[in-house]
């Protein structure tokens, strides 16, 4: 019954669950989905993880190549992330080209990573305007339940934790290049930036909601903390939030870092 | 008074619990709040409205609108309003149409209706008859004449009873005209001078006041 | 603090249903609103109107930068339109850049306000954008400094004008939590300015 129920009158159905003080999945407000992290599940990739968080899986791999370094950065290299959304993820998305989510979820991706400076570009360098590591972080989403951002940047701080590049003796007189594939060594990353969404709906605030609380909701925020400090706060539109409200996101969102941080700690040592 | 988005209209007044919501008012709740940019309007006793110079024209019931055949299919004759989906005219909507004898128009002719159904969730409906199946003015604007876009600011100044420019204009050069609610005006003149004078009139009047056109005019003999 | 420079020129464009050049210190854009119109079969909403943005940048084709500016344009104005207005329509905000300065989000969706009140298309509320910069000795100011080294932060926020309440917000830096609450007051001190400006322009015209 309350499945017929749940596909006549949706908001009802979510509105009625509200009021007794539950979301439909039985969860409380501020209750988070479980978290799995899996470092290391790709074995060709340079580093790599898997990250569920409740039913949203996404898997990430970097694959590292040798490239010279921009003009105006001579002295960095890069790290480039890209989010995919097949349609193996979800029934909203078609085969062919990217769709806006998937280029919206790259772009935020991308910012978050520059804004928490969380890995040093220069330590990619490897010879001022000559060579320099090139990361290429691929996001594949497997299933879209809902904080979507959440899952890409907890997969993509663990796979980046587990990345170990070969030693790359460089000679700029030669152009002449020497990779030592069994001397490995991990990069440094500085920092875990962790994001957190938020749904609005009818002034009940949802952490970590589901694609059904997410397209229902009127309006949705992420957060992102890392060590005490935000690094971004996004709320693209929708309904209003109060100052209050807001701010009262920010204090949730700082509690669950620590924990996923821990967690993310936790799968690197059993690496 | 000048009005925006959100602001809340005090006062209102109503009637037996009855308040007239024109454009641009929308209740929200218990209160009224304005929902475009303009000047405030209140007719005694409980009509309420606000005036803004749109230029994009939304189907109401009960307009005279200009409309562009730009489909035929069967009985049916799709016309473009200017609204956001063309209007259906049946080709019987005409005086004296049959079966048999339908009016002959043809993809990129001109009609002059009156629009019998807008309701925002359905297709607009266009008829070229009154009630007592008479044409009045309605039907085909003849090929000869011209047709100009103006805002819908400036057709409701043309269409106020006691308006002057039109009547100025003709004293200039003598027209023929159908003004569509949907900010289409069709010209029409003994020759293309007397034509060109008035849609120049039209488009003095979209920038100035009344007198400025008088003036210009005057000009024109 | 130096208060920014805003100006504009409402119905700039024939064919748009509402358009304006804005520009606030240095940064300008061009906006042009088009709606109700008919939506496509694929894209039309039963209850509600569509809305689509479109960003041109200033060269070039619209990259994956500009998806996200989009799609923040979009659902803030999603946010002001009356859609339950208009069901089964459109209604585009095109946004072409003319020239950047820091703050050309917040530009653009001051710029698209302006539009959206122009065309005369029904609104909710209208929204304000403002964006203000952390220096880097920790100093908060609405203009850019003039070497982007300079900048430890940015944060966008975006008002409505009827209960001043925040309807979208965008950042770029790392800063604390303290630094974010005095840029979200600040920046709600001078949204009253730009409705202001907002009333002002529309009087004029």
């Amino acid at each position: 019954m309350s499945e017929q129920y749940k596909i006549l009158h949706p908001v009802k159905y979510f509105r009625d669950h509200l009021a007794h003080k539950i979301r439909p999945d039985g969860r409380e407000f501020g209750e988070y989905r479980p978290i799995v992290v899996n470092l290391g599940s790709i074995s060709t990739a340079d580093g790599s993880a898997i990250a569920k968080v409740g039913r949203t899986t996404v898997v990430c791999g970097i694959k590292a190549e040798l490239c010279q370094p921009k003009a105006e950065a001579a002295n960095e290299g890069f790290l480039i992330p890209n989010v995919e959304l097949p349609p193996l993820c979800s029934s909203k998305f078609r085969p062919g080209p990217p769709t806006e989510q998937a280029q919206v979820a790259t772009q935020l991706v991308a910012d978050i990573l520059k804004n928490s400076d969380c890995l040093d570009l220069k330590t990619l360098c490897i010879f001022p305007d000559k060579l320099a590591w090139c990361l290429y972080a691929d996001l594949i989403c497997l299933d879209l339940d809902g904080a979507l951002i959440d899952a890409c940047v907890v997969a993509l701080m663990a796979a980046l934790k587990s990345v170990t590049l070969p030693a790359v003796q460089y000679d700029p007189a030669l152009d002449n290049k020497q990779v030592n594939v069994q001397e490995r060594k991990a990069l440094s990353v500085t920092n875990t930036p962790i994001a957190t969404t938020f749904a609005m709906f009818d002034d009940k605030i949802l952490i970590d909601p589901t694609v059904d609380e997410e397209d229902l909701s009127t309006s949705l925020v992420t957060i992102v903390v890392k060590e005490e400090e935000l690094c971004f706060v996004h709320k693209p539109g929708g309904c209003v939030f109060t100052e209050e409200q807001l701010l009262k996101c920010v204090e949730e969102s700082t509690k669950r870092a620590t924990v996923i941080e821990e967690i993310i700690e936790t799968a690197f040592k059993s690496l | 008074m000048l009005v925006f988005p959100g602001d809340v209209v005090k006062d209102v007044k109503s009637v037996k619990g009855v308040t007239v919501l024109g454009p641009g008012v929308a209740p929200d709740g218990s209160t009224v709040r304005v929902t475009r940019a303009g000047r405030l309007h209140a007719k005694p006793p409980n009509t309420y409205w606000v005036e803004h110079d749109q230029k994009r024209y939304v189907p109401k019931r009960g307009d005279l609108v200009v409309g562009i055949v730009v489909k035929k299919s069967g009985d049916l004759l799709k016309i473009d309003i200017g609204g956001s989906e063309p209007a259906s005219l049946s080709m019987l909507a005409f005086e004296g149409a049959t079966k048999k004898q339908k009016p002959d128009l043809q993809v990129g002719d001109l009609v002059y209706g009156r629009l019998l159904n807008a309701h925002k969730e359905m297709e607009p409906e266009l008829v070229c008859v009154d009630s007592y199946f008479k044409a009045g003015k309605l039907g085909p604007l003849s090929n000869e004449g011209f047709l100009v876009t103006v805002s819908l600011g400036l057709v409701w100044r043309l269409l106020e009873a006691e308006n002057p420019i039109l009547e100025a204009v003709g004293k200039a050069a003598p027209f023929e005209i159908a003004v569509g609610m949907n900010g289409r005006v069709w010209v029409n003149g003994r020759s293309v001078k007397d034509v060109l004078n008035v849609v120049r009139c039209l488009e003095v009047a979209e920038r100035h006041d009344d007198r400025t056109v008088l003036d210009f005019c005057k000009q024109l003999k | 603090m130096s208060k920014l420079k805003s100006s504009c020129k409402l119905g700039i464009l024939s064919r748009p249903d509402g358009s304006v050049l804005f520009s606030q210190d240095e940064t300008t854009v061009v906006a042009g609103v088009y709606g109700p119109v008919e939506s496509k079969a694929n894209k039309a909403l039963v209850e509600k109107a569509c809305v689509e943005a479109h960003f041109r940048p200033k060269s070039g084709l619209p990259g994956v930068k500009d998806r996200l500016n989009e799609s923040i344009i979009r659902n803030v104005c999603e946010a002001a339109i009356a859609t339950a207005m208009y069901p089964r329509t459109s209604v585009v905000v095109v946004i072409q850049e003319m020239q950047n300065n820091g703050q050309l989000i917040s530009c653009a969706l001051n710029a698209a306000c302006l539009a959206l009140l122009d065309s005369g298309i029904d609104m909710k509320c209208m929204f304000a954008a403002v964006t203000c910069f952390i220096h880097k000795d920790e100093s908060l100011v609405f203009t850019p400094p003039i070497n982007e080294d300079q900048v430890k932060a940015m944060f966008m926020f975006v008002f409505d004008s009827v209960e001043k309440s925040i309807i979208a917000s965008h950042t770029d830096g790392s800063f604390s939590v303290e630094q974010y609450k005095d840029a979200l007051s600040l920046c709600k001190e001078e949204c009253a300015n730009m409705f202001d400006f907002f009333k002002k322009s529309l009087t004029i015209k």
